[in-house]
């Protein structure tokens, strides 16, 4: 990982000394051990400060848009499909952004690892596939395997689909039997059992949007939530307002999503986002044949039309 | 928008999609009939209904 | 349930299905009842929001006709 560093590092520099792209995103250490927050380098100096690591789980594609000149933007796999999705909606043109493309190999699931821990983790240190976690009273040695995020469990995409450049050697893709482990599950229970699984689910939802906000497919300049007249949703913790949020984000989400799991990542309550989303995944890769962001050329299965579209729901 | 409720455990009869010309009122007074059966069966929907109260 | 007590809140779009509900109407045709109908200029005005709102205020069905 850390010659995978040095070359995000040269890169980024040689880029902004050239002056080819005014700015570079990336990530950087954060305040405490686990924890990288988003950042944008300006100058050929602050690129000492660019990280990459297994806890960069949030997703850069979310800061690609709406900037002024030309950007270069560190992408995994998931990142890089939600590049494609942005220039596939206008959100920003091909032109417009450099990217510096990383192949991954899975972000770790945070709150898994502090669940080992009685007390505050103070040092993190990854080497290939193994992690030293230590806190005040101890240190363990864990495989990244082990730790890995769900949606990285399942992800099938780990190589950025478009890029300038590469950082690192391309990874070896997994093929997997069945993608949706999960939403199978929940599919296999009664309709009120379902009910209760989302109501659990939302139970904790203090409807801060940190998950709106992390997604990279909610750019929307007034989001439904927001507007007033008429006002789809009520802004208090009732839980039909909590749950019409939730069902209508991820219903935006539809045929869009790459699974990259920011919104989990920037849940304060620990729930579980992805369940809502993975299921449209699910039914556009089956009723549509359709992954989000792997073609530049093609719109989304609900942006366009064509005479195959199933159409058996309609009487 | 039908598979999502029904994911999330709305029952799948409480949402109808169709498509009717204007020239055929028999078809919709046969799907009016047809939904309202299946719709009576299920009773009335507790669910994702907002409390005012 | 009494049977006036269902509602179906029913999105018909103005030069289709609310035609086909007009048309059964002057033919004097008898149908449950329990729909509710909002007429929609084109059923490409439809939107979930809709949907979700339908039932919200307590719809026990929602029905989106072309």
């Amino acid at each position: 990982m850390d010659t995978c560093i040095k070359k995000i590092r040269e890169l980024s520099a040689e880029l902004l000394e050239k002056g080819e792209v005014q700015k570079v995103i990336g990530f950087a250490q954060g305040t405490i051990p686990m924890a990288t927050s988003p950042i944008a380098i300006e100058s050929k100096q602050d690129t000492e400060k660019l990280v990459f690591n297994s806890t960069c789980g949030l997703n850069l594609a979310n800061y690609a848009s709406k900037q002024k000149g030309k950007v270069a933007i560190i992408a995994k796999g998931c990142d890089s499909r939600n590049i494609v999705t942005h220039i596939v909606e206008n959100q920003i043109q091909r032109d417009q952004i450099y990217i510096i493309g990383v192949p991954c190999t899975g972000m770790v699931d945070k709150s898994k690892i502090a669940t080992l821990f009685e007390d505050e983790i103070t040092g993190f240190t990854e080497d290939g596939n193994t992690l030293r976690v230590t806190s005040s009273s101890r240190e363990e040695i864990l495989k990244k395997q082990d730790y890995l995020r769900e949606n990285c469990l399942y992800c099938t995409h780990k190589n950025p689909i478009l890029y300038d450049v590469l950082a690192t050697e391309l990874v070896e893709e997994q093929m997997l039997e069945k993608p949706f482990p999960d939403v199978d599950r929940i599919e296999a229970l009664d309709t009120d059992a379902k009910w209760q699984h989302f109501e659990n689910l939302t139970k904790n939802c203090i409807r801060c949007y940190a998950c709106r906000n992390a997604c990279p497919l909610c750019y929307c300049p007034t989001c439904f939530v927001d507007e007033a007249g008429p006002q789809w949703v009520g802004k208090g913790q009732n839980k039909t307002d909590v749950n019409t949020f939730h069902y209508l984000r991820a219903f935006h989400c539809a045929g869009r999503c790459t699974d990259c799991g920011a919104c989990v990542e920037a849940c304060p309550m620990g729930i579980n986002v992805r369940d809502f989303t993975r299921k449209l995944n699910k039914d556009a890769l089956e009723l549509f044949g359709w992954e989000a962001g792997l073609d530049i050329t093609k719109r989304p299965p609900l942006d366009a039309y064509s005479p195959e579209d199933p159409d058996d729901f309609i009487k | 928008m039908g598979n999502l409720l029904e994911h999330m455990g709305i029952e799948r009869d409480r949402l109808h999609f169709s498509w009717i010309s204007s020239a055929e009122a028999t078809k919709f007074v046969d799907v009016v009939k047809e939904i309202s059966e299946k719709v009576r069966a299920l009773g009335p929907n507790k669910k994702l209904v907002k409390d005012y109260n | 349930m009494a049977d006036n007590d269902t509602k179906i809140v029913s999105f018909l779009c103005n030069w289709c299905s609310y035609g086909a509900a007009d048309l059964a109407g002057v033919s004097r045709m008898e149908y449950p009842a329990d729909i509710r109908v909002i007429r929609i200029p084109c059923t490409g005005r439809m939107s979930p929001k809709f949907i979700l709102s339908a039932f919200r205020e307590g719809a026990d069905a929602v029905w989106v006709s072309g």
